[in-house]
């Protein structure tokens, strides 16, 4: 008989502790650190998919002050509402703004976004972008916003290497309570995209199974699990 | 439209019960919802209620549809029939005194703060940046014409050029001569009212006190200053209720000898969508353009913003740095700070090499993705191989260390999982990609030309 999972489970939390920072990545997140800390400045951070942006910028705000107006917008999956969400943003002590590339070169979207820049730098508060790119790449429509962001403090997310990302990928599992054998670790990060979302995202089902089956994580029972990447590329 | 703020002086700063409720929440909620909703919420008890501010009417009724009945069902547990009454409006908390947080503020007490009784709506513009004076701004060629009538209106607000206009690209320095010149003002007299206003603010604002019914109030702020310092008027265009509204505050300040500085992108005659009595009355008083500055200006101004920062830098990598990034001053002076940074914090001293490493991605824009493609078109030419080389069967040593090479920096410089590399590579196993990167990283260590080669395709495709 299946055990059916409980709604309460121990749940990853997108910290600086949980975050595993390479040596490459050291500097960004400090500066990152500082302005959740209430420093003053624009951080643009860009990178492939899985390097941490995402994960950093919420870090961000939960290391903040609880005093501190904080706001963390993630601009993809608020489509249809970038500027509306932007009205006031300006007063806040920290704005995120996640997953930026989609929404520049939209004048309306630019427009209220260079409005939230410009209140932010003039009270001397604290702006961080996540994107894909860095800001001269990107088809600004107000060059007066795109030079503000080209001047920004940018950097570049590095990925992991390999033994980084076992460390990330087993702290990962601890944080949700999960045993992973060596094994299995290694089995994971051999068969499957080495980007640390596609590698949450099978840890997340992998829990959500082992917790009905209530089976120690062997490699054939995660294998039964998520399919073998190399069956279905 | 903007939507009416809700501003209260001088109430208390924190809200108890909200902090232990957002405890509640942040335990509830998935975290980026509680990022997203609940952290730019400020709080208000009083009388039985807690009003709960937000940014925008967006995040209001997010916070209504989704929220309101969990806050209100916690406060019912906690305090039963004493639970306050819950609203979500739109608006910000003024905690007291918040401007003696920062420390321009306290600088220049007179400057830019709000004029006329009520607090609401009519707060003009911002406070000078105490960082853009005279003495800080880099002289060159291309924008010496610009300062010298910059200071001629600080020595003599009103009477010298009125209105000064000061047009040219983004990022050339028109803002900085702007505050240069209303920090000039100041120290001749401090109790000068100097605001400095970016058109796009001047527009918000005066639809903020069109819904409040303040337009009086907003034109006696406006006509009581000094001196008025209107940023980038290209944003006025098409604009037509804001332009009516700014040509009556324009022709009152200039009657009245007050100075007006307006700045813009471009020729006033050439902004579309602006008014002809605006753009001719621009041109009353004394136009001037700054251009791009010339290397050596570039050059230059990296050293000064270095010293002024305690850096010094030499001339090879303040022209290394001129050179590569022409587009305009605030991104020079962007790419200064980037270096800098990275020295200081990994304590290395600023040489050539290294400018080049810190600037690395910015130069080279490298937004373009590393793909396995790629990467066989670079290895197959470096070998002086074909791509379907690398994917053939073959096994002969001249084929299978290239092939092996290219898989291994696949594994380093792309994120495909170890089946989709080998897939790429004709089909093979992911033990078999597996064995390349083991033995590609031990031949570098035995083999100085294979750790040539490995290091010249990185470079390569990296570069």
């Amino acid at each position: 008989m299946q055990q059916l999972p409980l709604g309460v489970r121990l749940r990853e939390r997108a910290t600086f502790d949980a975050f595993v920072v390479s040596p490459a990545n050291a500097h960004a997140v400090s500066r990152l650190q500082e302005l959740a800390d209430g420093g003053h400045g624009v951080l643009w951070l860009w990178g492939a998919q899985g390097t941490g942006r995402s994960h950093l910028l919420q870090a961000a705000c939960a290391a903040a002050p609880v005093s501190n107006r904080v706001g963390y917008l993630p601009l993809l999956g608020l489509e249809a509402s970038g500027e509306d969400l932007l009205e006031g943003a300006g007063s806040l002590d920290l704005l995120c703004l996640d997953d930026l590339d989609g929404r520049v070169g939209g004048r309306d979207f630019e427009l209220a976004m260079f409005g939230a820049y410009r209140a932010i730098d003039e009270a001397r508060h604290a702006l961080v972008v996540a994107a894909s790119a860095p800001p001269a790449a990107l088809p600004w429509a107000l060059p007066d916003l795109g030079s503000r962001c080209g001047a920004a403090e940018v950097f570049q997310l590095r990925p992991l290497d390999d033994a980084q990302q076992e460390q990330a990928l087993r702290q990962r599992a601890s944080a949700r309570g999960l045993d992973l054998p060596e094994e299995t670790l290694r089995y994971l990060l051999r068969r499957f995209p080495r980007d640390m979302t596609s590698l949450g995202r099978l840890l997340e089902q992998i829990d959500e199974a082992s917790l009905s089956a209530q089976r120690r994580l062997t490699v054939p029972f995660v294998r039964a699990i998520i399919g073998d990447a190399a069956g279905d590329p | 439209m903007p939507t009416p703020l809700t501003a209260l002086a001088d109430t208390p700063v924190d809200s108890p019960l909200w902090t232990r409720c957002a405890q509640v929440l942040a335990a509830e909620l998935p975290e980026a919802h509680f990022n997203t909703w609940v952290r730019p919420l400020q709080a208000l008890e009083s009388d039985g209620t807690l009003r709960l501010l937000a940014p925008n009417r967006f995040a209001v009724d997010w916070v209504n549809a989704n929220l309101l009945t969990r806050i209100g069902e916690w406060l019912q547990a906690e305090h039963g029939a004493y639970a306050p009454i819950v609203t979500v409006l739109v608006g910000e908390r003024r905690d007291p005194a918040p401007a003696a947080k920062s420390p321009a503020a306290t600088a220049l007490p007179a400057t830019a703060r709000g004029f006329g009784k009520p607090a609401v709506g009519i707060v003009i513009g911002a406070r000078l940046n105490p960082d853009t004076t005279f003495e800080t701004f880099v002289v060159g060629k291309s924008n010496q014409l610009a300062k010298a009538a910059a200071q001629q209106v600080g020595e003599n607000p009103g009477t010298a050029y009125n209105p000064l206009f000061i047009y040219g690209g983004v990022g050339l320095g028109k803002t900085h001569l702007m505050h240069a010149v209303g920090h000039a003002i100041q120290a001749r007299k401090p109790d000068a009212r100097i605001a400095y206003v970016h058109s796009e603010r001047f527009v918000s604002d005066m639809v903020k006190a069109l819904q409040h019914n303040q337009m009086n109030e907003f034109k006696a702020a406006y006509r009581s200053l000094d001196a008025l310092l209107i940023d980038d008027i290209q944003f006025f265009a098409g604009k037509e209720r804001s332009q009516e509204e700014f040509f009556h505050t324009f022709n009152a300040l200039l009657e009245g000898q007050q100075q007006v500085i307006l700045t813009c992108d471009r020729y006033p005659k050439e902004v579309d969508g602006l008014e002809e009595r605006l753009k001719s009355r621009f041109g009353w008083g004394l136009t001037v353009a700054i251009e791009p500055p010339e290397l050596e200006t570039c050059a230059a101004i990296l050293k000064t913003k270095a010293e002024a920062t305690h850096v010094t830098l030499s001339d090879e990598v303040a022209l290394f740095i001129a050179k590569r990034i022409r587009s305009n001053v605030r991104e020079l002076e962007g790419a200064l700070r980037r270096v800098i940074a990275h020295s200081r914090f990994t304590g290395e001293p600023i040489t050539l090499e290294f400018t080049k490493e810190s600037l690395k991605d910015l130069l080279a824009l490298q937004a373009r993705l590393v793909t396995i493609e790629n990467i066989m078109r670079v290895v197959a030419e470096y070998y002086k191989l074909r791509v379907a080389d690398l994917l053939s069967p073959g096994r002969s040593r001249s084929l299978a260390r290239p092939r092996q090479v290219a898989m291994a920096l696949a594994k380093e410089l792309t994120r495909h999982s170890l089946p989709e590399i080998g897939d790429a590579f004709g089909g093979r196993d992911h033990t078999t990609v597996l064995h390349a990167c083991r033995r590609i990283k031990a031949l570098r260590e035995e083999d100085q030309r294979i750790a040539e080669d490995y290091l010249n395709l990185l470079r390569t495709l990296t570069a």
